[in-house]
This record gives structure tokens, C-alpha cells and sequence, in this order.
């Protein structure tokens, strides 16, 4: 099914680093020893931006985002400036944002709608589809000079949409998205089509922060760090005075380096049932999810999922407040590698279609509470992610490993309902150690497949 | 709201600067109970996302998505957090110096006053170099029990893309 494309000499597979080490040697990923190299090196960034960063998959944004022909938003692909915009056919496209004469970027503000993407520089224009429609001073041209036809915006290799989350490839020969996403469509359906659908609200708080994107990955799916990070929250009575309190669920691999897991609350806790949706709307998961899916979603209030390498959800069930009841939202995540030390944080409120005036409005205020730059849970993970890239530059410090350990011998959940390898209980790191595998695999593989 | 403008030097600018002055000494001397207690029971303290928009789309404040948008409890509890001793992005604290110019005062809805005035706050951290964060604030403030009281601060930050790591500190 895939062609395979020949690596370029200076990054053949297996590549020695400098210093004589090979990828495979600095992620034992299996048995949970990850060198603390790999987030800082500059030499190991470069070899990032080929291997994954033209070649994975992206998440770009929601439909939600466009509604109309014409509206645009600009994002990263990877770690590319593209344009994602609904064409005047009401076709979703993303291009690199980039003007096919001197590159200049052809849309320059976050959002718009635009009949015409206009470069400023020397004023070529093109269609919402891409297509170049005017070029000043074309007469002074000569016949052939210059072929129009050839000259669109450069469009993504592959574009796909997965419940109105739309993803891109730079790269023509990875799998399409359905299959890249494999069984983790299954679990995507549980969080984004539960009742029906769900809306971004307004647009991303973007941020950014001087560490490592991995250790922002790394932080996604980790139960552990709960109690220990957001120490001030249980203080305040925000979060139960129990140091396993998270660890009653499962953590789950499906493969292509895709992780998640289901977190139940203390039992009997009805905020924690129905992924913590409002009763009114746990008719519509029977409609909407297979009976497993249901069954799922049903017994859990808690679930974070990353789409390798870079997309997350959270959805979470927390007070934003001290004192106050439990809330749900749905939180999207993207990392964007500004360097090797520092990267820039996307991050989105979804709201189910189908909920309530009141339920949007408690969500909402829980969300930017709790999460974002100035959430109150999530400013004390990038204090943690800057003082883990921070002390993980020096030489000396780069001869070592990190500990990924939890769970390395932990035998698979036989009892889950859902696909993929499932592990009962939620405090283990078996999570990570499949992204850092998948890494690896990406990293090291000769063609642009992946394989 | 175009109430009538009381110009400085003139005895309620005086007193809202100065109101201004001592919130802001209140917060770099990292008082966040005693900073708290200027708000009133019915804040909103807000802190609109910013996008990068043409001229013509107007400032860009996106109304639907906010960096903080706090009411009395939730501000309470920021407050309160921040004299923990496991709030890790500001334990150890940060040093803030908060700046506070431009202050312009009108009469307000309501009896209110009607308060804008520009700030710079830095933000030195650790052994890190100065982080700046810069903007507006739009406060409506409120005499109660013949002191001042903050009724609503919506805070419209310069940048669409806050470039300092989080926004743990208070403005």
C-alpha cells in the first residue's frame, strides 16, 4: 500500500549521533529508560523536524472553527505555518501559509474571512481554493515566464476529518488518517461524538513556554503527578486528600503510538459518571456509541488521549473553585516545537452541540479556571516542564536516563470492553513509554511510511 | 459609558490613583488576602483571549474565550493559592513590580467610577531574565463604607500570544 521513499544520506536510519549513540540506545522505551537527551539536543531536534514533523500527522483545527465559506484561521501543520480555510464550494483546504513568489505569508491575521488570500508583498492573489488568480504587472511577463496554473498555494500531501477534527500530512505517503488513527478513532468517538457532535468555543489560548514539547506530551496522560503538581489544589479542597485518588481506571495503548486513559471518580460519585455530562444528556451516548463505547464512557468522569504525536484531550470533572461542585469540559491540546527549549502551547474549549445554555456557560468558566496559561491546575505543569528542560541541557546531565517504570511488567486488563492493550489501574506509565516508543520507531524508520 | 472626566489633580483622581498605587504595592509585596479584600462580593475579573485582526475587525478581544475569568470565590481562590506553599509556579514567588500609568477617571453607571489606566508588569523568576507583560485595565470601582472597592477589572493584555510561560501572577 505505501511507496517507499529513500531516506536522504544524511539522516539514514540508524544514524549515529554524534558522540557514537544510535536513537535505539537512548530510548530503552520498553523497559521505561528514556535519555534525557533526547528533549534537549539540538542535533536530536533536527532529526524531529524530518522524521516526524513532515511526516506525521497534524491536528490543524475543528470545522466548527470555519463554518462559512471564506473563514480562515491560521495554525501550524506540524511545525509549518499553514492557512486552514473553507473554500467558496464550502471545501475545507490547509496550505502552507506562504506565497508561491518570495514565501511571504499570505494571511498575517489569526482569523478572517477573505474572498481572496492577497499577498501584500508584490500583491499576488489567490482563491479560497488555492488557486493563483492575479499577478500585477503579469504583462511585463514574458510568454511562459509565468504559469499561472502551476503557481496555487502549496496544499497539504493529505487532509483528513475525523468528526469534524480536521488533521494534515505533510507527508504523500503516510496512511490515510482513518488508518493512521486505528483503533484510536474508537476512543475519539467516546469523547467528540458522544451526543452528537461537539463545537470549538471561540478561539485558542496560545502560549508559550521554554521547555521541551515532549515534556508537555509526556505530562498529558500521567495520573501520578496529580496529587504532587497540583499540591495547592488539594490544599484549597479542590482535589480529594487522597494521594491514589486517580489511579481508579485504566490506561490504554492502541497502537501507532496513540494513548489514553479512563479515570473513574470515588464511587457513587455521580460527577463522575457519563463522562461528568449533565444526566439530560446520557440518552444521546445510547444513541451515539456502540453499547462498549457507552459502557465506558458511562463508569467514567475522567479521560485524557493523545493522537500521536502531538493532539490531546482532556475531560476532566473538576470544581474551578474552592468550595464549589464539580463541572465537566473538554479540553484540545497541540504542542508546537519552537526549538529545542521552547515550544508553543495551543489550546481549545469543546462544548457538545447538543448542551444546554447552562451547562456551556459552567463548563466554560470551569475550563479557563482550571486550564491555560492562567488555569490554576495547568500554570504549575509548566513551571514542572521548564525545570525538567532546564536541568536536562548539560552534558552531564545527558549521560543519564529518565525513569518511566510504573507498570513495566504490569499484565494486560482481559476485562476491558475496548480495543487496543488495556492496563487496570491508572498510576503507570505504560502510556508513555508506547509515545516514546512510537517516537523511536518514526525517528529511526527509513521511508516516509513510517516503516 | 461617557460620564463626566475628573481630570488629575483633582480630588477623586487623586484618590483613585492612589487607590491604584497602594493595589498594586499590595501585590508586589505579595499581600493576596489583604489585595483580595478590595473586591466587591459581585466581581467579574476578566481577562479576554486576543486575536491578531485587520484594523477594520476591531481590536481583536475575543468576547467568547478568556486567560482568566474569575468571580468573587474563583478569585478567592487564586488569592488564597498563591499564600500556599505549593502553588510551584509561584513557589518560591516570582518578583513582580507592577507599573501603573495613564490613569483616566470618569463617572461611572450606576455611582460607579469608571477607571482606566495602563500597566507594565515584570516578572523576574528564579535566576530568569525579566518577562514583561503589558495592557489596559478597565475597572469599575465602587465606594463602600467610604473606601474604594474594585466591581469589575477587565484586563485586555497587548499580547494575542502570551510569550511568559503562564499567567500565575495577578494584575
Amino acid at each position: 500500500m505505501f511507496r517507499t521513499i529513500k531516506p536522504s544520506a544524511a539522516s539514514a536510519d540508524r544514524a549515529r549521533l554524534s558522540g557514537g549513540e544510535t536513537l535505539e540506545q537512548l530510548v530503552r522505551a520498553e523497559e521505561g529508560l528514556v535519555s534525557r537527551r533526547i528533549f534537549t539536543d539540538p542535533e536530536i531536534y533536527r532529526i524531529e523536524q524530518e522524521k516526524i514533523f513532515e511526516r506525521a500527522w497534524f491536528f490543524i483545527g475543528h470545522e466548527s472553527e470555519i463554518p462559512n465559506p471564506g473563514d480562515l484561521v491560521t495554525r501550524p501543520c506540524g511545525v509549518d505555518p499553514v492557512v486552514l480555510v473553507r473554500d467558496d464550494e464550502g471545501v475545507i483546504r490547509v496550505f502552507l501559509n506562504s506565497c508561491r513568489h518570495r514565501g511571504m505569508r499570505v494571511c498575517r491575521t489569526d482569523k478572517d474571512n477573505a474572498r481572496f488570500l492577497r499577498c501584500p508583498y508584490h500583491g499576488w492573489a489567490y482563491r479560497t481554493d488555492g488557486s493563483l488568480v492575479s499577478v500585477p504587472a503579469e504583462s511585463h511577463y514574458g510568454p511562459g515566464e509565468l504559469e499561472k496554473e502551476k503557481l496555487g498555494l502549496i496544499p497539504v500531501a493529505q487532509l483528513g476529518i475525523y468528526h469534524g477534527l480536521i488533521f494534515a500530512t505533510w507527508n504523500e505517503h503516510a496512511p490515510p488518517l482513518k488508518e493512521w488513527l486505528g483503533d484510536m478513532a474508537w476512543y475519539l468517538d467516546i469523547i467528540v461524538n458522544r451526543t452528537g457532535g461537539i463545537e470549538i468555543v471561540g478561539t485558542p489560548q496560545i502560549w508559550d513556554v521554554d521547555c521541551s514539547w515532549k515534556f508537555a506530551v509526556d505530562n498529558f496522560t500521567d495520573n501520578v503527578h496529580v496529587f504532587s503538581a497540583h499540591q495547592s489544589l488539594v490544599q484549597l479542597g479542590m482535589l480529594p486528600n487522597d494521594p491514589d485518588f486517580a489511579c481508579h481506571g485504566n490506561m490504554i495503548t492502541t497502537g501507532n503510538g496513540h494513548i489514553l486513559h479512563f479515570v473513574k471518580g470515588a464511587p457513587g460519585e455521580a460527577a463522575f459518571l457519563y463522562l461528568g455530562l449533565p444526566k439530560e444528556m446520557w440518552p444521546l451516548f445510547d444513541k451515539n456509541l456502540k453499547p462498549a463505547q457507552k459502557e465506558i464512557a458511562a463508569a467514567h468522569g475522567i479521560s485524557a488521549g493523545t493522537v500521536w504525536p502531538n493532539f490531546h484531550w482532556l475531560q476532566l470533572v473538576t470544581s474551578g473553585e474552592m468550595n464549589g461542585h464539580p463541572h465537566a469540559y473538554l479540553n484540545f491540546r497541540l504542542e508546537l516545537p519552537l526549538g529545542p527549549t521552547r515550544t508553543r502551547m495551543y489550546s481549545w474549549l469543546a462544548i457538545d452541540k447538543a448542551a444546554s445554555a447552562e451547562y456551556r456557560k459552567i463548563s466554560y468558566e470551569t475550563y479557563v479556571r482550571t486550564f491555560g496559561p492562567g488555569g490554576i491546575f495547568d500554570q504549575d505543569d509548566m513551571e514542572n516542564w521548564e525545570d525538567c528542560t532546564i536541568a536536562n541541557v548539560g552534558p552531564a546531565a545527558k549521560r543519564h536516563t529518565l525513569h518511566h517504570t510504573m507498570g513495566v511488567n504490569r499484565k494486560t486488563d482481559p476485562n476491558w470492553p475496548g480495543p487496543g492493550r488495556a492496563y487496570s489501574d491508572s498510576y503507570g506509565e505504560m502510556t508513555q513509554r508506547a509515545w516514546y516508543a512510537e517516537w523511536r520507531r518514526m525517528m529511526t524508520a527509513a521511508d516516509g511510511a513510517g516503516k | 459609558m461617557s460620564g463626566a472626566d475628573h481630570l488629575p489633580g483633582s480630588p477623586l483622581h487623586n484618590e483613585v490613583t492612589h487607590f491604584l498605587y497602594v493595589e498594586a504595592k499590595l501585590l508586589d509585596n505579595s499581600r493576596y488576602s489583604d489585595w483580595f479584600s478590595l473586591f466587591t462580593e459581585d466581581v467579574r475579573y476578566w481577562m479576554p483571549v486576543r486575536t491578531t485582526r485587520f484594523l477594520a475587525a476591531g481590536k481583536g478581544f475575543d468576547e467568547d474565550m478568556a486567560l482568566i475569568d474569575d468571580n468573587y470565590i474563583s478569585l478567592k481562590t487564586r488569592a488564597k493559592r498563591l499564600e500556599s506553599d505549593s502553588a510551584w509556579a509561584e513557589s518560591p514567588p516570582s518578583r513582580t513590580r507592577h507599573f501603573i500609568t495613564n490613569v483616566m477617571v470618569k463617572d461611572g453607571a450606576a455611582g460607579e467610577i469608571a477607571v482606566s489606566s495602563c500597566f507594565m508588569v515584570t516578572r523576574t523568576r528564579s535566576d530568569r531574565d525579566y518577562q514583561f507583560f503589558t495592557g489596559v485595565r478597565e475597572d469599575s470601582l465602587r465606594c463602600i463604607e467610604g473606601g474604594l472597592r474594585i466591581a469589575r477589572r477587565k484586563i485586555l493584555i497587548d499580547q494575542t500570544v502570551i510569550t511568559n510561560t503562564n499567567l500565575s501572577i495577578l494584575f
